[in-house]
C-alpha cells in the first residue's frame, strides 16, 4: 500500500520536474517574439522564467528534504553495511 | 597596484589554507588526498562545487552576453541550471552510496566496475582531452586579466606562470580537502562581490527598475526574444543553449569528486540542490549588470564588450572596491582550473596508473597524483603561451564531449541490459561527432541551431545520437562477465530503499 503511494508520489514529482525543466529551458507558453511588457524592470518572460526556476528549486527542496522518497542519513549505515557485506561475500565465493 | 596586491593576497591565502590542510594530516592516505576522507560538510561542499564549476565566463562572459544580447542570455546559465538539483541527485545517488561502500575515488570507478577497464580508460582520456582546452582558456583568461588589472606590471606571460604556480602548489599540498576549502572561500568571495557590484551599478541610475527602463528606451531589442529577424534568441537557440549547459554539467569530474567527499547524505543533497539555486541568483546578477552597462559604458563592440564587467566596476565604484569586484571573477577562473586539474590528476593516477600497476601503494599514488597536477598545469601553460592559440576555442566543446558519457553512466546505474560495447561506442561516437561538428562548422555549428541537424545545435545532435547508439548497441550485444558480475552490486535491492 505504502509502496503504491510512494510510486504515485514519485511519478507526480518526476512529472513536475520534467514540465518545469522544459519551461526553464525554453519560454514555451509564456514567451513571444517581439515587443513585451515589463514586470519589475524585466521582460515578462524573463521574470516568469526566473519565477519558474525558483518554483522548481522549492519543489526539489521538498522532494529531497521533506518527503520519504529521497535518501536520508538514518538509512546510510544500513545501506553501506549491506553493500560491503555482499561485496565481501562475493569476493570470498570467487576465491 | 591595488589589484596586484589583492590577487597576490588571494593566492597566498589559498596556499596557506591548503598548507593548513596538509599540516593537519588531511593528505596522509589516498582516501584523504583524493576524496578528503569523505569528511566534507555541507557548507564547504556547496561553495566548493559552485566555485569549481563557475568559471570566468560566468562573470565576465555573462555580463558581456547581457550587454550584447540582452535578457535572452538568462537562458544560458541561470534558471536552466536549477534542474541539476534533481538530475545530479538521480545520477549520483548511487555514485555516493556505492562510492562509500567500494572506496571509490575517481569518476572512472563506476564505469570500470560496471563496464570493465577499457571503458574506464576511455573515460579518463575523454575527460582529459575535453578538459585541457577548457583549462587553457581559463589560464589565458587569468593572464589577460592579470595584465589588465595590474596595468601591465604583470605581463600576460608572467601571469601564465604566476597564478597557475600557486594553484599547483595548493593542489599538491592540500589535496581534495585543501582544494575544497580554497574553492569554498573563493566561491563565497565572488558571490559577495557580484552582489556588491550589482548594488553599485543599479544605484548609479536610481535603482534597478529605473535603470532597466532607461536601457529599454535606448535598446528595446535587448528585452525581446526572436530579434534580428528571429535569429537571436529564437526558441531553438534558447533550448539548445539551455539544455546543453545543464546536461553538460552532469558528467564532469566535479560532481563525482564532491559526492565521494561528502560526509553525509544531507550534505550531498544540499550541495546538489543549492547549486542551481545559487546560480539562479549569482549568475543572473552579472547578466543584469551587463544589460545595465549599455547606459553606463555605451557603444562597446565585439571583444571590447567582454570588458564590460570591469568597466562598469570602474565607472561606479571606488578604485579599490572595483579591484575587489574584478578579483571576484578572477577567483572564479582560479577555482575552475583547480577543480579540473585535480579531477584529471586523480583520474590519471587512480584509473590509469593504479590499474596498470595494482601493487602501487597509497603513498606512491599520492606522489603520482602530485606529479600529474604539475604536468597537467605545465602542459596547459605551454599551450596557453600563444594568446591566439586556437585550442582555447575548443573549450566550447568540452561540455558536449563530456556530456556524451551521460547514457553510459545512466545505464550503469539504472539499466541492467547496458553493455560495455554500447557504453564505449556511444562515448566514441558522441565525442567524434562533437569534434567533427566543430571542425566542419566551427563554434556556430556546436552552439547554434542548424537546419542540417533538424534545428538542433551540434551539442544536442551529438548527445541524442550517442544515446541512440548506446541503446541500439546494448540491445544488439550480450552483456559480458563484467557486466553480469556488476549487477549484484549496482542493482542491490537495498539501493531501492
Amino acid at each position: 500500500m505504502s509502496s503504491n503511494v510512494n510510486k504515485k508520489k514519485n511519478t507526480l514529482f518526476l512529472s513536475l520536474f520534467l514540465i518545469l525543466t522544459v519551461l526553464c529551458w525554453c519560454p514555451i507558453g509564456y514567451g513571444s517574439y517581439g515587443e513585451v511588457g515589463l514586470i519589475m524592470g524585466m521582460p515578462s518572460w524573463a521574470f516568469i522564467m526566473l519565477v519558474i526556476g525558483a518554483v522548481l528549486f522549492i519543489i526539489e527542496w521538498i522532494y529531497l528534504f521533506w518527503t520519504d522518497l529521497a535518501l536520508y542519513d538514518e538509512d546510510l549505515e544500513e545501506i553501506i553495511d549491506a553493500l560491503i557485506k555482499d561485496t565481501q561475500e562475493t569476493s570470498k565465493e570467487e576465491i | 597596484m591595488i589589484a596586484v596586491i589583492i590577487i597576490t593576497s588571494l593566492c597566498l591565502v589559498s596556499v596557506y589554507i591548503s598548507y593548513v590542510a596538509f599540516r593537519k594530516g588531511f593528505t596522509k592516505t589516498a582516501d584523504d588526498y583524493f576524496v578528503a576522507g569523505s569528511s566534507l560538510g555541507y557548507f564547504v561542499l556547496i561553495f566548493s562545487l559552485l566555485a569549481s564549476f563557475l568559471s570566468a565566463f560566468s562573470m565576465f562572459g555573462m555580463s558581456s552576453f547581457g550587454y550584447r544580447l540582452g535578457f535572452g542570455s538568462l537562458y544560458v546559465l541561470t534558471a536552466n541550471l536549477v534542474p541539476l538539483g534533481f538530475l545530479w541527485y538521480f545520477m549520483h545517488k548511487k555514485t555516493f552510496l556505492l562510492g562509500r561502500a567500494r572506496k571509490w575515488m575517481t569518476m572512472g570507478a563506476p564505469f570500470g566496475e560496471r563496464y570493465g577497464t577499457p571503458m574506464r580508460i576511455i573515460l579518463v582520456l575523454v575527460v582529459l582531452v575535453a578538459s585541457i582546452p577548457y583549462i587553457v582558456a581559463q589560464i589565458q583568461g587569468i593572464g589577460v586579466m592579470l595584465e589588465a588589472m595590474s596595468e601591465g606590471i604583470i605581463s600576460f606571460h608572467a601571469g601564465l606562470f604566476f597564478v597557475p604556480f600557486f594553484i599547483a602548489l595548493y593542489l599538491m599540498m592540500g589535496g581534495m580537502k585543501g582544494a575544497a576549502w580554497v574553492n569554498a572561500i573563493q566561491g563565497v568571495f565572488f558571490s559577495i562581490m557580484v552582489f556588491v557590484l550589482f548594488f553599485f551599478v543599479m544605484m548609479k541610475n536610481g535603482g534597478f527598475v529605473p535603470t532597466m527602463e532607461l536601457v529599454m528606451a535606448k535598446h528595446p531589442n535587448l528585452f525581446q526574444i526572436g530579434w534580428a529577424g528571429g535569429k537571436v534568441w529564437s526558441y531553438p537557440m534558447i533550448f539548445g543553449m539551455a539544455a546543453a549547459m545543464c546536461l553538460g554539467c552532469v558528467c564532469f569530474p566535479q560532481p563525482f569528486m564532491h559526492a565521494y567527499s561528502s560526509r553525509s547524505v544531507r550534505g550531498l543533497k544540499a550541495m546538489f540542490l543549492a547549486f542551481g539555486g545559487i546560480c539562479l541568483v549569482v549568475i543572473t546578477m552579472p547578466t543584469l549588470i551587463g544589460i545595465a552597462g549599455n547606459i553606463i559604458v555605451p557603444g562597446l563592440k565585439g571583444v571590447e564588450a567582454d570588458k564590460i564587467y570591469g568597466l562598469v566596476a570602474s565607472a561606479t565604484m571606488p578604485d579599490w572596491l572595483a579591484a575587489f569586484a574584478v578579483a571576484g571573477g578572477f577567483t572564479a577562473a582560479m577555482s575552475t582550473v583547480n577543480g579540473l586539474v585535480f579531477g584529471n590528476a586523480a583520474n590519471l593516477s587512480v584509473d590509469i596508473v593504479k590499474i596498470l600497476r595494482p601493487e602501487t601503494k597509497s603513498s606512491q599514488l599520492i606522489t603520482i597524483a602530485r606529479v600529474f597536477v604539475a604536468i597537467i598545469m605545465a602542459i596547459c601553460v605551454f599551450i596557453a603561451w600563444n594568446p591566439n592559440t586556437p585550442v582555447a576555442e575548443l573549450s566550447i566543446i568540452a561540455f558536449g564531449t563530456v556530456a556524451v558519457t551521460f547514457f553510459a553512466l545512466w545505464g550503469a546505474y539504472y539499466w541492467k541490459r547496458a553493455t560495455a560495447t554500447g557504453a564505449i561506442l556511444s562515448t566514441l561516437v558522441g565525442v567524434t561527432l562533437n569534434v567533427t561538428f566543430f571542425f566542419v562548422g566551427g563554434k556556430a555549428m556546436v552552439l547554434f541551431p542548424q537546419k542540417s541537424l533538424l534545428n538542433l545545435n551540434g551539442f544536442l545532435a551529438s548527445f541524442i545520437l550517442s544515446g541512440i547508439v548506446f541503446f541500439v548497441v546494448s540491445y544488439l550485444t550480450t552483456p559480458g562477465k563484467t557486466e553480469e558480475k556488476s549487477l549484484k552490486l549496482f542493482f542491490h535491492p537495498i539501493l531501492t530503499k
